[in-house]
Parts: structure tokens; C-alpha cells; sequence
């Protein structure tokens, strides 16, 4: 597999913060690759360590073959957060500059601007200047400028950051199909749903590490938890309930079940119907990939206890089953296995007594 | 060839925003009203020109670097430095913008003067022997201006820089009784720190001198060569020190 980008023990520090501390990736030519974290974990700093406007204190970059960022900036395509525009231009003027600073010229400048203004929508307006333009438009032209000189590597900090939701729609559609033509990309952001629109892959940054890695196909194939909004619970439903914990837990009107737990949840649904309960309402919870999120964020443990968290190979990257997968296999295996040995055990006693009490 | 195709460029870009920002036009009403007000009632010779416009144009060029140095120094930077010119190109283009404007504002002054008060006794052949230590001086004061911009030097060394540029004008300001009560150790490291701190101050103000003689008999042609030399190495070391550093652009 060709690597695009290839980090080992990555360490930046400002003013002697750690802002990334032992940061190591690996992103394939050709795919997706999210950086998922909060505001301030530093995604904005990789993306700048990547480029080579910052040094690392320690680690390597390998980027597109090289060592030296900076060498290969003309394959790279950049569009910040926030991006801020030299406003005094017009969209077509700005693309054009660009263009000829990454090193177009004559015939093909003129045909790759005009078709980035074409591919972003902007045919009207890109002869205006760029102060009058939206917040959308603007993040329009970030993204025509990132992709001018068609690059293999695209960088993107926060991607749809001011696109209304058909815009996001259509900036993800891009893409997609961006990647499908073999552009590997590397998008930082904050947003979970994003990140699963998008990615094949993602790393969770949080306080300057990677704290997981995950292949969103496979969390794709994971159910999520439900929760079942009910009638008030009785207290006989209720001891049956607590038959299934901890993977089931409940309220007065609210019974919670964990994801990846397809079997509990139809005994769930089973035991509520045959004592009458009316459910309300049934949604799934968060996704997996937020319910991974959420537990690293909120420093909840994301690995078995006693498991050192599984680390990429250095020579031959491994881009499945990490942390995060783990998790939730290991919360599939439970579960499964809980409702495996509660069933045997029913079988085994008096089938009549359970179903009795429920009805009652 | 081609970087430097590319620094023109981006020299270029920089203008084009100079000029339709309006920030050109503190220039241009400078360069009117210093006219007005210096140039336009008195019958000037040449000594009188050159000295006057000397000043003015340092004074100029002070403004312009700083100006464009600011524009350089801007989030709208990052989107320039990820293509292909890279930091050496980004930052000569800043630097060929200044010179650009602050040579064309001398221009226009020399042309108004010309044009309305002619200096008397002062040929094409005069205008340019006063001009290019004048000019050379402007370009000097421009370079060390982009080596001790915020982005391309970090503030402890332009902290030691201004230091010793303190230093070097420091003659009339440490000397005398302040001076006298000091161990004589100290007051000699002072004297050899002094004078070393001044040694490249010597080019710009024998190019001044020249400006306003325009005598190039004798030795006197080495000063503009001095001058040169010393914004390549200023310029040289400016770009040596921002290729090195992080980069990271004012927020403003």
C-alpha cells in the first residue's frame, strides 16, 4: 500500500505546552482520512506541521515521499480554517494569482480556474470582489483555490465551516469523488457526522495524542444503542429488566439498551410488548463512532482494562481493528454472550414462571 | 528563472492590493504635500534637493515597509506560502513591493520638482549620481525592516538587533559624566561593542553624504558598492532566519 502521509512520534510544543505529543498516522494514497477532535487539540497544528510552516520538536513527517514538507507543496492542496481572503480581488482575479503562483501558466491557468469556478458554483459570481462575498462563497473559493493545481494531497482544516447544508452536501459529493479519481486527503475537524460522511478512516486527537484510530466501514457494520420511551414502567417489568443489566438500563418511562447488542434489544422489545407497556417513542442513540468520541473526550476508558491500547506497526501500517473497533466488538461480544447464557439459563428453569410474571 | 518569474508575481499581487486598498494613497498624498510644503516655494539647488529628499524618502520608506510588511504578515499569508514560491520567494516579493512603491514615490517627487521648481544646475546626469546612493539607502533601510519584521524574526532576536542599533547611535546619548563614573572595563566593552555596532551604519550615511555631493572621485564609488552589499547580506539574513523559524501569522 502507498503511503501519502506517513507521521512517526510527532512533538510540538509552544512556549513549553505540549500541543501534540506522539503522534503517529499513516494515511493511503487515495482515501479519506478525518482528524476528529475538540476545539484546541491541536488538528490545526498537524495540518501546519504537514505543510512545513511549523517544525516538529520531535518525530518525522514523511509527506508524499518526502522528508521536507516544503518540497512537495506544489502536490499539495491547502484550505485552512477560517481561511481569510485578500479581499480586494475578484473570485476569477484571486484563482488566476494563485494559480500562477503554484506555478500555471498560459492555457492551462485560463482552463483549470475557469473549470474550479465551474466545479464550486461561482460562475456568476466570479468576477465580483471577494468582499461581497458570502461566508459559503468564500469557503467556495478556498475550496477552488486548494484544488487549482490538482493536487494529489488535499489538507483541509474544518471543511464545511460556513456551507449551508446543501453546500456541505455537495462539498462532501466532491469528495468523494475527488477520492474516487485517487486524491488522498486529509481533513481535520470537530464534527462527528462529518467525519462519517467523509472518512475511511479516522483519528480521534484529543489533548495533542491520537487516543484511537477507527475504519468507518467497520463501525458502519455496529449497531447503535437504543432507547425505548415508554408508559410508565411497573415495578415487575422493571425487576425483569434489571435481569439485563448492565447492558440494559431503565427509568420510570425510559429503558436504555447498549449498542451492538441486536438480540437483547428484540428480548427487550419482546418483554415490554407482552406486559402491555406502550412505547412511545424508539430512537437510536448516538452513533459509534460519537459514543467513541464522547467516552474519550469525557476520559472514560476507550480499552479492557489491562489492554495497552494497540499500536500502528511502524513498517507495515494496520488500518483495522484499533482501539475503537476493539471497544465496540468487545461490547458486541458481551453482550451477545450475556444473552447467549441468559437464554441457556432460562431453557433450563421453569419456562412458564418468567412469561407468568411478565404478563401479570 | 522560474522563482524568481514567481517573486515578480507575487511582487505584483501584493501592489495590485496595495494600490486598491487605498493604502498607496498615504503615499501619493505624502509625496504632494511634502512637495507643497518643501519643494515648491524655494529655489532649490541640488544639495538642498538631495538632503530633503532623503529624508523624506526614509521617512517613506519607514511607513511603506511597515505597511506592507503587515500585509505580509496576515492569515491570508498561509494561503501564499502552500504553493509553489515558498518562503524565500514570499518574502523578497514583500521586499520588491516596498522598493517598488518607495522608488516609484521618489520617482513622482523628482518628476513634480522637475516639472514645476527645476533645481538649478542639476542635469539628468547629476539627478542620477545623487539618486542611486538615495535610492540604495531607501533599499537598505527596507531590508533591515523586513529582517526585523515580527514574522521573520523572533523577538528575542530583534530584541539583540534593536539593542545594538541602539548601540550604534548611542554616542550622544551614553557619554560624558554618565559614562565617566563607570570601572573602565566596562566603559571599554562599551567603546568596542559601540563601534562595532556602527561599522554597518558607516555605508548609509557616507551614501547620504554622497547624495547630497554626488562627488565620485576618489574611493567614493566603493559606498554605493558598500551600500549594495550590505542590504544583500541583511536581505540574505533575513531570509535565512524566516526559512528557519515557525511560522505564524498575526491574527489581526
Amino acid at each position: 500500500m502507498t503511503l501519502s502521509i506517513e507521521i512517526n512520534n510527532l512533538q510540538k510544543a509552544f512556549d513549553g505546552q505540549l500541543v501534540l505529543q506522539d503522534v503517529s498516522l499513516r494515511v493511503a494514497r487515495g482515501t479519506i482520512y478525518g482528524v476528529l477532535g475538540p476545539n484546541g487539540a491541536g488538528k490545526s497544528t498537524l495540518l501546519h506541521l504537514l505543510l512545513g510552516f511549523l517544525r516538529p520538536d520531535h518525530g518525522t513527517i514523511r509527506i508524499l515521499g518526502r522528508h521536507n514538507p516544503t518540497e512537495a507543496l506544489a502536490r499539495i492542496g491547502y484550505l485552512p480554517e477560517r481561511v481569510r481572503y485578500h479581499l480586494h480581488y475578484s473570485g476569477r482575479e484571486y484563482l488566476y494569482y494563485l494559480g500562477e503562483l503554484s506555478g500555471l501558466r498560459g492555457r492551462r491557468l485560463a482552463a483549470r480556474v475557469e473549470d474550479e469556478i465551474a466545479q464550486v458554483g461561482l460562475r456568476e459570481a466570479a468576477d465580483r470582489p471577494l468582499r461581497v462575498y458570502s461566508r459559503g462563497m468564500l469557503q467556495r473559493i478556498g475550496i477552488a483555490q486548494a484544488l487549482l493545481h490538482e493536487p494529489e494531497l488535499l489538507l483541509i482544516d474544518e471543511p464545511t465551516g460556513g456551507l449551508d447544508p446543501q453546500g456541505q452536501e455537495q462539498l462532501l459529493t466532491l469528495l468523494r469523488a475527488l477520492r474516487s479519481r485517487g486524491l488522498t486527503c486529509l481533513v481535520a475537524t470537530h464534527q462527528i457526522a462529518e467525519a462519517e460522511a467523509l472518512c475511511d478512516q479516522v483519528g480521534i486527537l484529543f489533548h495533542g495524542r491520537i487516543a484511537t484510530e477507527v475504519v468507518l466501514d467497520d463501525l458502519h457494520d455496529i449497531g447503535r444503542s437504543v432507547t425505548i420511551h415508554t408508559s410508565r414502567l411497573p415495578a415487575d417489568v422493571q425487576a425483569i429488566l434489571a435481569e439485563f443489566e448492565p447492558n440494559v438500563t431503565y427509568a420510570e418511562h425510559e429503558v436504555r439498551i447498549d449498542a451492538n447488542t441486536p438480540v437483547l434489544q428484540a428480548q427487550v422489545l419482546r418483554v415490554l410488548i407482552d406486559a402491555g407497556i406502550a412505547i412511545v417513542t424508539l430512537e437510536g442513540q448516538r452513533r459509534p463512532l460519537e459514543e467513541l468520541y464522547l467516552r474519550i473526550v469525557h476520559g472514560e476508558s476507550i480499552e479492557p482494562p489491562g489492554m495497552p491500547p494497540p499500536r500502528l506497526p511502524a513498517a507495515a501500517p494496520k488500518l483495522h481493528h484499533t482501539g475503537g473497533d476493539t471497544l465496540l466488538r468487545e461490547l458486541l461480544t458481551n453482550a451477545e454472550q450475556q444473552a447467549t447464557i441468559r437464554n441457556a439459563r432460562r431453557s433450563t428453569e421453569n419456562s412458564g414462571r418468567g412469561c407468568a410474571a411478565t404478563r401479570h | 528563472m522560474h522563482t524568481l518569474r514567481l517573486i515578480f508575481r507575487f511582487a505584483a499581487f501584493t501592489l495590485v492590493e496595495y494600490v486598491r486598498s487605498g493604502r498607496a494613497l498615504v503615499e501619493a498624498a505624502a509625496t504632494i504635500a511634502v512637495y507643497a510644503i518643501f519643494f515648491r516655494r524655494q529655489a532649490l539647488d541640488g544639495d538642498h534637493f538631495f538632503a530633503l529628499a532623503a529624508l523624506f524618502t526614509l521617512a517613506l520608506t519607514f511607513y511603506t515597509s511597515s505597511t506592507i510588511l503587515g500585509l505580509g504578515d496576515r492569515p491570508q499569508g498561509y494561503l501564499i506560502l502552500a504553493r509553489r514560491i515558498g518562503r524565500t520567494g514570499y518574502l523578497l516579493g514583500l521586499y520588491l513591493a516596498i522598493i517598488l512603491v518607495t522608488a516609484a514615490a521618489y520617482g513622482a517627487l523628482s518628476l513634480l520638482v522637475a516639472a514645476f521648481t527645476p533645481v538649478a544646475g542639476l542635469g539628468v546626469a547629476g539627478w542620477l549620481l545623487g539618486s542611486l546612493p538615495l535610492l540604495l539607502n531607501m533599499f537598505l533601510l527596507a531590508a533591515l525592516l523586513t529582517l526585523i519584521a515580527p514574522f521573520v524574526l523572533s523577538s528575542g532576536w530583534r530584541l539583540a538587533l534593536l539593542g545594538l542599533i541602539a548601540l550604534a547611535f548611542s554616542n550622544s546619548l551614553l557619554g560624558g559624566s554618565a559614562l565617566a563614573t563607570l570601572p573602565t572595563t566596562l566603559l571599554t566593552t562599551i567603546e568596542v561593542l559601540r563601534t562595532m555596532a556602527s561599522a554597518p551604519l558607516l555605508p548609509a550615511f557616507s551614501g547620504y553624504e554622497l547624495a547630497i555631493s554626488r562627488d565620485y572621485s576618489g574611493p567614493a564609488f566603493v559606498i554605493p558598492l558598500a551600500q549594495l552589499s550590505l542590504t544583500l547580506g541583511i536581505l540574505a539574513l533575513a531570509v535565512y532566519a524566516f526559512a528557519r523559524r515557525d511560522l505564524i501569522f498575526s491574527s489581526n
